[in-house]
């Protein structure tokens, strides 16, 4: 582990063999405790072990219907809980991805209004209506980016802004009711035909692997490492920060923005109270996935399966009969045991 | 080395204040190809204001600013490393999360082939393997390039962040306070990866408080005092007591 064993080592005349990659030479039952001890790995096993529990308390849990409707639940918290683990790991935080969903879901479902009472086919109203969500997330998101980058707010003051703005217009557009005469088909594509999966259900996770390509594969995700774990280190390696800042909330809110449609397509209409409060389901799936709010740390893995858990208690809840708030206090209770695991790690790291 | 050579790296006159702080008061510094040149003053000196034009993170507000015998205006410390002069800062310019081989190669990272290189796309294994390379070839050995920097010693994140800065440099390498915190031997070893680059035949300015490592590695000492440069000479003329002296302004 020192820095080298020869004080006057010759630059470029090593003598000692290049120490070989961990992997190599660890035996196996440490590499079995490491896979156990791994945070992805006790995510799944109670995942798992909820499904178990639930299907034991109510046979009903235990089928292709309640695992469709609870992955209809996960699909557009999903796509925020992806949205927030880019901006988290960068070192941010957008509490605006709720109100950018509701925000979009009502933009794209005036578009989809009009273009139906203009007599266009469904096909194509409803493809319209998805570049409009997206493009009206995408414009929250780069508002978000400019508070940031130029009038220099910190991230959750900023998306803070754009929650109550976003929020308030959705409310103040529709008198608060639903935005509907849209396609009359767009409701059918939320019904599954690939075991519990629908159409927008395979876009999600299409998306959600895309995503976990450039976080973990690609420059893009390097770079927003970097900037989360040490912006000085990154603005001194030449990166541009606010250029990339700017392309993780433009995409943050280009997620928001699906997730909108996503909730359009499952209730037929673009109700402004959409999203009310997603960006706390979203932030928990992360927290709970192993990201760390301080920025540089986690895994697009952990926040799938975060989600996932998230979306089978709240279901599970329901179905075993129980005060649906009680979610709230499980919710708790698991970013309590994930984050007080994760500093565990750390501190066993260290010593 | 020889006087007479032209410049590699100069800054004419350069000036900068901050509201009615005079930081650099019409500063001029060079450095040739092969030499090394030691930048010392107290606290408040305006050595750090000094290392950051000369990187290119700040514009001074008056002066000018060669490479090469060409004039330049550094818009960005990017700009800087394009052209080939590499800064070591005081502050960690390590990504602590990442693994050596990502803080070796980033910002400049090798993408894999054809079109998922285009989507950014990165040939991890080919800058796990270069990083480790790059960094003995200037006389650092690291455990392993996979390795989170995080993990490391702080003697070692500073082996890697040295290493780095040498192995990129193509012209000038800029090294503000490289031996702070670290031990003897680290430092020692940091001093001869200085001569490897001097070796190289890059201009090294190397801005340190350990007098003796100046005068042990530096050709020249250039010696600033209140934002002003008060002397400037060949490392010969000095010994710590003079150069102590000249630096507090009690020795003139």
């Amino acid at each position: 582990m020192a820095l080298t064993e020869s004080p006057e080592l010759a630059p470029g005349a090593n003598p000692r063999p290049p120490a070989s990659p961990e992997s190599h030479s660890t035996p196996l039952s440490e590499r079995l405790t490491g896979f156990l001890t791994n945070q992805q790995t006790i995510l799944l096993l109670v995942l798992i072990g909820m499904v178990v529990v639930f299907s034991i308390l109510n046979p009903i849990f235990f089928s292709l219907d309640v695992f469709g409707n609870v992955l209809l639940d996960w699909g557009p918290v999903a796509l925020i809980a992806v949205a927030e683990t880019f901006v988290i790991i960068s070192g941010g935080i957008d509490l605006s991805v709720g109100a950018t969903l509701g925000f979009s879901g009502v933009i794209a479902a005036y578009a989809m209004q009009a273009m139906t009472a203009a007599g266009m086919g469904d096909s194509i109203t409803i493809l319209c209506g998805t570049l409009v969500a997206a493009a009206t997330g995408m414009f929250v998101g780069f508002v978000n980016s400019l508070l940031i980058n130029r009038l220099h707010l910190v991230p959750f003051i900023a998306t803070l802004a754009t929650l109550g703005a976003a929020g308030g217009m959705s409310i103040v557009l529709t008198g608060g009711a639903p935005v509907g005469d849209g396609p009359q088909s767009a409701i059918d594509l939320s019904v599954p035909w690939l075991g519990p999966l629908s159409w927008p259900l395979i876009v999600v996770i299409v998306v959600v692997i895309i995503a976990g390509l450039f976080l973990h594969k690609a420059r893009f995700g390097r770079y927003t490492y970097a900037i989360g774990s040490n912006p000085f280190a990154a603005l001194a390696a030449g990166i541009n920060v606010k250029r990339h800042l700017t392309k993780i909330y433009v995409l943050s809110g280009l997620l928001s923005g699906l997730a909108g449609m996503f909730l359009y397509i499952r209730l037929g209409s673009g109700a402004p109270t959409s999203g009310v409060g997603d960006e706390l389901d979203a932030i928990a799936a992360v927290v709970i996935g192993g990201v760390a709010l301080a920025g540089g740390i986690g895994r697009m893995s952990g926040t799938v399966l975060g989600s996932l858990i998230l979306a089978t208690v709240t279901s599970g809840l329901i179905i075993i009969g129980v005060e649906p708030n009680w979610k709230q206090v499980v919710v708790a209770i698991l970013i309590a045991a994930a984050v007080s695991l994760q500093a565990l790690r750390a501190n066993g790291k260290r010593s | 080395m020889t006087d007479t050579s032209a410049p590699l790296y100069e800054v004419r006159n350069i000036s900068k204040s901050y509201g009615s702080v005079i930081a650099l008061d019409n500063a001029s510094l060079a450095v040739r190809a092969g030499e090394v040149v030691g930048l010392v003053g107290d606290n408040g000196a305006g050595k750090s204001t000094l290392v950051k034009a000369l990187a290119g993170a700040h514009r001074p507000d008056s002066g000018q600013i060669f490479l090469d015998g060409i004039e330049r205006h550094w818009a960005s410390p990017h700009e800087a490393l394009q052209a080939g002069v590499e800064t070591l800062y005081q502050e960690s310019s390590l990504a602590p999360h990442l693994s050596v081989s990502a803080n070796v190669f980033l910002g400049r990272e090798i993408v894999s082939p054809g079109l998922l290189g285009k989507l950014g796309f990165l040939a991890q294994k080919k800058m796990d393997a270069e990083a480790h390379a790059d960094l003995e070839r200037v006389g650092i050995a690291v455990p392993a390039s996979n390795r989170p920097v995080s993990q490391l010693s702080g003697g070692q994140r500073q082996a890697v962040a040295i290493g780095r800065t040498v192995s990129w440099a193509r012209k000038v390498i800029i090294l503000d306070e490289p031996t702070n915190h670290l031990g003897a031997r680290q430092s020692k070893e940091v001093l001869q990866v200085i001569r490897a680059a001097k070796a190289k035949g890059l201009g090294v300015i190397f801005i340190s408080h350990t007098l003796p490592h100046i005068l042990e590695v530096t050709d020249r000492i250039v010696v600033l005092r209140l934002g002003k440069i008060v002397k400037d000479a060949p490392t010969s003329d000095f010994d710590v007591d003079t150069l102590l002296g000249t630096i507090t302004g009690l020795l003139v």
